[in-house]
């Protein structure tokens, strides 16, 4: 086989997919999982074929349209960033998919929450491969779709319905700015290919191009799809869907496609100083903002979406610092922490029976012995205990921190220090101590098929620092952390650790309560109001406009339409003469007009 | 390779065998007819694809050409003919209640075999560079199309709509060739070739030319159905077979479009008959954009909406042909008509099952079809959608061709109506659809269609969904070889 077609299998296996349990398999639940797993183990294994060989030279596309003035090819990147991508997207996709084959048994829609999984698998994979503008916006829009489409799978009850119409109208609003963005670029250099886009703008100065403008336009696609303030406020809300939903899309692959993207054009971040501000400045605010909400939230899932958040943000910080580095080794070390996490989260919820309050566990370490110390790989990973992945990766944002000012270090050392504690509160509260209810008393570990991926994916989340990892798949060029960097990063870690211990062991309820953080600084209030007040009035006007003036032209002119359509049609009288006579009077017409001058 | 002119001595062959089975055949069942009319037509559509368009080579190279345009048009014909006889086979039931027979089929195996015929004067006509060959076959598509249009002998609306298109068809008939022999007197010949040379000597107005020029124009305006020469198009649409009409308005359109592009690329370059052609082809794009659109507003029957559809249709494509000269215009003829094959085809066959089950082929017998055939509804979803030129159909980018051949020729006048009547198209095209989904179905029995159908359905419908998101192999296909495309050499 060809290797310039493995992208292709890569791209389209999950595809496939999609259209054989649409049309073919939504009877039978097993084989629709079945039909899933394959295809998204087909897609690892080519992702690691494509991984071991060399960056072809060429480029791998064929031509979508073609017209003058706009050249959209459909094609694909391999390098080093996609190539990591793509192991990290397919590898801990495929876990999920085996983990989810568990997780969904017996639900009535599992045909379709597979074929959704699989059709998600197609939209990332697609980000991940796009070479140009046009196709990334088209799959991170896809990307959107799937989302939507998971995280309201359970459409009957009342919660993921709203969770879905909200996360997909915040991810528009940051989407639309994203193609003006697109559409600037386009405009300026007559391409959409990212490679061309580079090449034209390191040759000529374009007068009518506002690089800072078109950047931060395409920075709003990251705030939308990476949760950053002030779009921030889907991301919890899109715990609604099922768990292994969450692990996959809501936190290791789909939430970082925004800081990919930023990765992927960095030459034009590194090309606008202001724009560098405005990133760094938005990430920093989100990690700040977001690890405060987390430490009074009580929802097991919740706690780790604002955590998603945070670390969110510090890699959308660190590109804002232009280091890349730093931010995709966070993005590929977090990919497999938090799918641990999340995966965790799942099994504890699944053994019990559905409950997420973290007040209502407590104890189930001895229950769940498994689950209690994958989690706790996880957990030590997140908050940066030296010798987990972690530790290294959050050293290296600190250093890029630090590279902006002591406020950007100060920041992002209070986030090590909030998510330490919060981290640890969860665990202490949910894991030891004394059952609080019930049916923490009965907790039990979950099945083999959900357990495995837990200790498959515990495994890199405690290696994925240490030489073979970096070495195949974040190459560092040079960037030592100073040596105070890795005090204060312990010293957070530590401190944060130590209190949330003494403060919560044996707790049986919240000891602290902050209102503003666990209303979330009251974002969701304030943004209903900001809509009634400004969005909803106008809508209002516009609609009195509407019934009053509008629809009063439009009547007047439909009508007049249909009453010439009738008067038209008054021509067709059936009449054989007439026809004959009114074809001659045409001829005549035209003739006329013709042979006069 | 084999010259392409055997395409069209196999496709007549298998015509005369098609009415001698049908005619020594002791079989009262006359489906085989149409199953190797099917099989024979899929044959030959094969064979396009070995067939070398070698201009030079043959010795009757001065009246036809096989070039890549002329082959992508008689794969169209073939196409067209092959849904057409699938179609026959869905409507044959119809047909049976309204001919007189001994049998209970007689008179079905004709049926059949006649659009093969017409499909021979289509391919031929695709190939015409000559007066009289386009003539001649022009006619031999004509007289078939008397024959099937009346076919229903005792329905007095098939027997009626026959009438008129003959007499009609034969006045168009009458001043086109009336206009070849102005032609021909003053040039003194009848190949295209030869006569744009003639024109590009001539420096001066020429009246008489003109005036045949313009004949010539409103006998292919007949043929391809645009206003003011669209007044039977509804009569004759709704009277004829519904076979026969989805051929009429596909088959006889395209045909008219090709002579009209082959017609139209030797007079328009000429500077002295440009302004007033131009005039002319602008005047009747608007016409039957604005007509077309309209008078289908208020329709309650769907063959009768289509029928104004097709006039609109006609205008749009009227639009890239006013604009001969752009790089494009060629193209976005041609792809226009290959998306409208697609969904036309696809509407009909579609209203064919539909009918059979439900007695008629007004609107309103296809409320609630979204709940008794989901498939068929949706087929029927993505012919309207792409009738009214959505993104993610073939519509879509038939429509921006045009729309772009448009803006680059400068003629804004008709790119504003043609937006404004594709806003009214929405209207009408979205009726239907208003009635399959939103609807209370009369009964709920689902419409049951047979394999060939349903497979052909799923086909176009697929087609129109894959053009609509991939255009580019047609349009490199109509693009031709690089050797005879100024625009891929200037890479």
């Amino acid at each position: 086989m060809d290797e310039s077609s493995l992208p292709w299998i890569i791209l389209l296996a999950p595809l496939v997919s999609v259209a054989v349990i649409v049309f073919l398999t939504q009877g039978s639940r097993t084989i629709s999982a079945g039909v899933s797993i394959l295809a998204v183990l087909v897609s690892f294994v080519a992702s690691c074929l494509v991984f071991h060989a060399p960056d072809p030279a060429g480029v791998n596309q064929i031509t979508w349209l073609d017209f003058p003035a706009l050249h959209v090819p459909i094609g694909v990147t391999i390098d080093q960033l996609s190539k990591t991508m793509l192991i990290v997207v397919t590898g801990i996709g495929a876990l999920i998919h085996i983990y989810s084959a568990g997780y969904m048994k017996g639900d009535d829609g599992e045909s379709r929450y597979f074929a959704g999984l699989s059709l998600f698998m197609f939209s990332m994979l697609g980000i991940v491969l796009a070479n140009n503008f046009v196709m990334m916006f088209i799959f991170w829009e896809l990307v959107g779709v799937s989302s939507y489409v998971l995280i309201g799978h359970w459409f009957f009850r009342d919660a993921p319905p709203a969770a879905a119409n909200k996360a997909f109208i915040t991810n528009r609003i940051g989407d639309f700015g994203f193609m003006l963005g697109i559409l600037m670029l386009w405009l300026a250099t007559k391409s959409v290919v990212f490679t061309e886009i580079e090449k034209s703008l390191g040759v000529s100065k374009f007068e009518n191009l506002n690089l800072t403008a078109a950047t931060l336009l395409i920075f709003c696609g990251t705030i939308g799809k990476s949760a950053q303030f002030p779009l921030h406020v889907w991301l919890p809300d899109a715990m609604e869907g099922p768990t292994p939903v969450s692990a996959l899309i809501h936190a290791a692959t789909m939430v970082a496609a925004g800081v990919y993207m930023l990765a992927r054009v960095f030459f034009l971040v590194q090309a606008s100083p202001d724009a560098q501000w405005v990133i760094a400045f938005i990430g920093t605010i989100t990690s700040l903002m977001a690890a405060s909400m987390a430490i009074q939230q009580n929802d097991i899932k919740r706690i780790l979406a604002y955590s998603t958040l945070s670390q969110l943000g510090y890699m959308v910080m660190a590109i804002g610092m232009l280091s890349k580095e730093a931010a995709m080794f966070h993005l590929f070390t977090h990919a497999f922490f938090k799918a641990l996490l999340f995966l965790g989260a799942g099994a504890v919820i699944y053994g019990m029976h559905h409950e997420q309050d973290i007040w209502k566990m407590g104890g189930l370490g001895k229950k769940m012995p498994l689950t209690c110390a994958t989690f706790a790989v996880g957990t030590l990973a997140l908050i940066g205990c030296p010798g987990f992945s972690g530790h290294f990766s959050k050293e290296m944002i600190l250093a890029a921190a630090l590279s902006g000012s002591k406020w950007t270090f100060a920041a992002a050392l209070a986030t090590a220090f909030l998510t330490s504690f919060y981290m640890v509160r969860l665990f202490v509260v949910v894991f030891l101590g004394e059952p609080k209810t019930d049916a923490a008393k009965h907790g039990h570990d979950a099945p083999p098929v959900m357990a495995l991926p837990l200790v498959i994916l515990a495994i890199p989340s405690f290696l994925a620092g240490y030489g073979f990892f970096i070495s195949h798949f974040v190459p560092l060029h040079g960037t030592e952390a100073p040596g105070f960097v890795s005090l204060f990063a312990f010293l957070a870690f530590a401190s944060g650790a130590v209190m949330a211990v003494l403060l919560y062991r044996g707790k049986k309820e919240d000891p602290i309560h902050i209102g503003l953080l666990a209303n979330k600084y009251y974002f969701d209030e304030i943004y209903a109001a900001l809509i009634r007040w400004t969005q909803e009035l106008l809508a209002r006007q516009c609609g009195r406009f509407d019934r009053w003036v509008l629809d009063g032209l439009v009547r007047l002119l439909s009508g007049g339409t249909y009453a010439a359509g009738f008067a038209l049609r008054s021509f067709q009288v059936g009449n054989l003469q007439a026809y004959a006579f009114l074809f001659g009077a045409g001829i005549v017409a035209f003739l006329w007009y013709v042979v006069s001058k | 390779m084999m010259p392409a002119i055997y395409l069209e001595a196999i496709v007549l062959t298998l015509g005369v065998l098609l009415v001698l089975m049908e005619a020594f055949s002791n079989s009262e069942e006359k489906t085989p007819v149409a199953w190797l009319g099917i099989v024979g037509l899929t044959f030959v559509f094969i064979l396009t694809f070995f067939t070398a368009n070698d201009l030079s080579a043959s010795p009757y190279s001065a009246f036809y050409h096989a070039d890549f345009r002329a082959i992508f048009f008689k794969r169209f014909a073939l196409l067209t003919t092959i849904v057409v006889l699938v179609l026959s086979i869905e409507y044959r039931g119809v047909v049976q209640k309204y001919v007189f027979g001994s049998r209970p089929q007689a008179g079905l195996g004709e049926f059949y075999a006649l659009p093969v015929f017409t499909c021979a004067g289509l391919m031929w006509m695709a190939s015409a560079v000559d007066f009289i060959m386009i003539f001649v076959s022009l006619e031999l598509v004509t007289i078939s199309f008397y024959i099937l249009v009346a076919y229903m002998r005792r329905n007095a609306g098939s027997l009626e709509a026959g009438v008129k298109y003959l007499i009609l068809s034969a006045l168009s008939t009458g001043f086109f060739v009336y206009g070849i022999t102005w032609i021909y007197g003053v040039t003194g010949q009848t190949s295209l070739e030869k006569i744009g040379a003639i024109l590009l000597g001539l420096k001066v107005s020429h009246g008489p030319l003109l005036f045949g020029f313009m004949l010539v124009l409103t006998g292919l305006g007949f043929k391809i159905a645009c206003a003011p020469f669209q007044i039977w198009v509804p009569d004759v649409y709704q009277g004829a077979p519904t076979p026969v009409t989805a051929f009429l308005s596909v088959g006889s359109k395209a045909a008219g479009f090709i002579v009209l592009m082959r017609v139209a690329e030797v007079f328009l370059p000429v500077p002295w008959i440009n302004h007033k052609a131009v005039t002319i082809l602008v005047a009747l794009a608007a016409l039957s954009l604005l007509y077309g659109n309209l008078a289908a507003m208020p329709q309650h029957n769907l063959k009768r909406l289509m029928a104004y559809s097709s006039i609109a249709h006609a205008g749009y494509i009227l639009i890239a042909v006013a604009c001969i000269g752009s790089r494009y215009a060629n193209i976005a003829v041609s792809f226009y008509l290959a998306g409208y094959l697609l969904m036309t085809l696809l509407t009909f066959l579609v209203m064919a099952a539909v009918a059979n089950q439900a007695g008629g082929d007004d609107i309103v017998h296809f409320n609630g079809l979204g709940k008794r055939s989901p498939y068929l509804a949706f087929a029927m979803l993505a012919a309207m959608a792409s009738l009214a030129g959505i993104p993610l159909t073939v519509g879509f980018f038939g429509k921006f061709l045009i729309f772009y051949v448009a803006y680059e020729k400068g003629q804004f006048l008709l790119m504003g109506i043609g937006v404004l009547t594709v806003a009214a198209g929405f209207y009408y095209y979205f009726k239907v659809v208003r009635a399959m989904y939103w609807k209370e179905p009369a009964d709920d029995t689902p419409v049951r269609t047979s394999p060939l159908t349903g497979a052909t359905i799923a086909a176009l419908a697929f087609c129109i969904f894959f053009l609509g998101v991939y255009p580019a192999p047609v349009i490199r296909a109509l693009e031709g070889p690089p050797s005879d495309n100024p625009r891929l050499l200037a890479r």
